[in-house]
């Protein structure tokens, strides 16, 4: 039996989506015939939805052996955020006189993101001096660097750059302070106010707080002298 | 060409809309250098930044080469 059926939307894209969605198939089970590509219309007027004929095709014998073939990857239609920030930390360290290695992983997401920044460690001889006062030259190696990708890349990056791990251990003190703020919140029923912090920082603060009942974390402030502060909570009754 | 020059010239190029017209000169001091960037004016926006920020990232990177030459490096956005 041939099953066949018409599906509209607001253009092809849409009518195809709405079609896979309602016969609960994928792009690639389905034969798509454009029955009409369908017109905006000028201000709305003479507007005409498209329309397209999904027919399924039949599936393929099931094979005895191996899981089912996976979707095709989809070509990225723009480069990987990841090798363009990697080619452009990688050419500002070359042109700094750094023969560094650049180490890539995906941090933890904060409560309210999706998705974790990209962080770039840079590892190698010397490396030290690109760190600074209190991190100054850090600060600004990862303030060009988000530019110049910012720059590549249609799609906003989230990237952290850090020298030998060292935000990481400042990451960790960081979260030693949060905890130990939290238990005084706690403890005397008062919010306590951090010093301020770059949002990097803040955000390691919300985040090593995030899983306790007992305080809730809140930034205030604006600029530089924006700061978290750590706010205790009445008990849950019942 | 210096390496202080290379990495100003590479920076500004990179974030301008006409690299075409990024133009770095150097003076050189027997112990200091002033690196004079020029960039089409509708760039020196972009090239400075809010408050400054990204001309003074500019200068804690060229820093960062001139300590390694014991220079001391002056960048001016002309």
């Amino acid at each position: 039996m041939e099953e066949k059926a018409v599906f509209s939307g607001e253009n092809v894209e849409e009518a195809i989506a709405a079609g896979l969605a309602a016969l609960g198939l994928i792009r690639e089970q389905v034969e798509i015939e454009i029955l009409d590509e369908g017109s905006r219309g000028v201000l709305g007027i003479g507007a005409r939805p498209a329309r397209v004929r999904l027919s399924p095709i039949p599936a393929p014998a099931p094979q005895p052996t191996g899981p089912p073939t996976p979707e095709p990857p989809t070509p990225p239609a723009e480069p990987d955020p990841t090798e363009v920030a990697r080619g452009v930390l990688a050419e500002l360290l070359e042109r700094m006189g750094f023969a560094a290695g650049i180490h890539t992983h995906q941090a933890e997401p904060a409560p309210d993101e999706e998705e974790g920044p990209l962080v770039l460690d840079v590892r190698g001889p010397g490396v030290d001096a690109l760190i600074g006062r209190r991190g100054e030259t850090l600060a600004a190696l990862q303030r060009i660097v988000r530019l110049i990708v910012g720059r590549r890349m249609a799609e906003r990056v989230n990237l952290v750059v850090d020298v030998d791990g060292f935000k990481q251990r400042r990451e960790r003190n960081l979260r030693r302070l949060a905890t130990r703020m939290a238990e005084r919140a706690a403890q005397s029923g008062q919010t306590v106010a951090l010093e301020p912090m770059s949002a990097y920082e803040r955000r390691i603060v919300h985040l090593a707080l995030r899983d306790r009942t007992d305080v809730r974390t809140e930034s205030v402030g604006t600029g530089y002298r924006r700061r978290v502060t750590i706010i205790p909570q009445p008990a849950e009754e019942g | 060409m210096s390496a202080m020059k290379d990495l100003v010239e590479y920076i500004a190029k990179a974030l301008a809309d006409n690299p075409s017209q990024v133009n770095v000169s150097e003076i050189e001091g027997e112990s200091s250098l002033i690196l004079e960037l020029r960039v089409a004016p509708e760039d020196m926006g972009r090239i400075i930044g809010r408050d400054g920020r990204t001309a003074n990232a500019m200068r804690s990177l060229v820093r960062v080469l001139a300590a390694k030459q014991g220079k001391r490096v002056t960048l001016e956005i002309v």
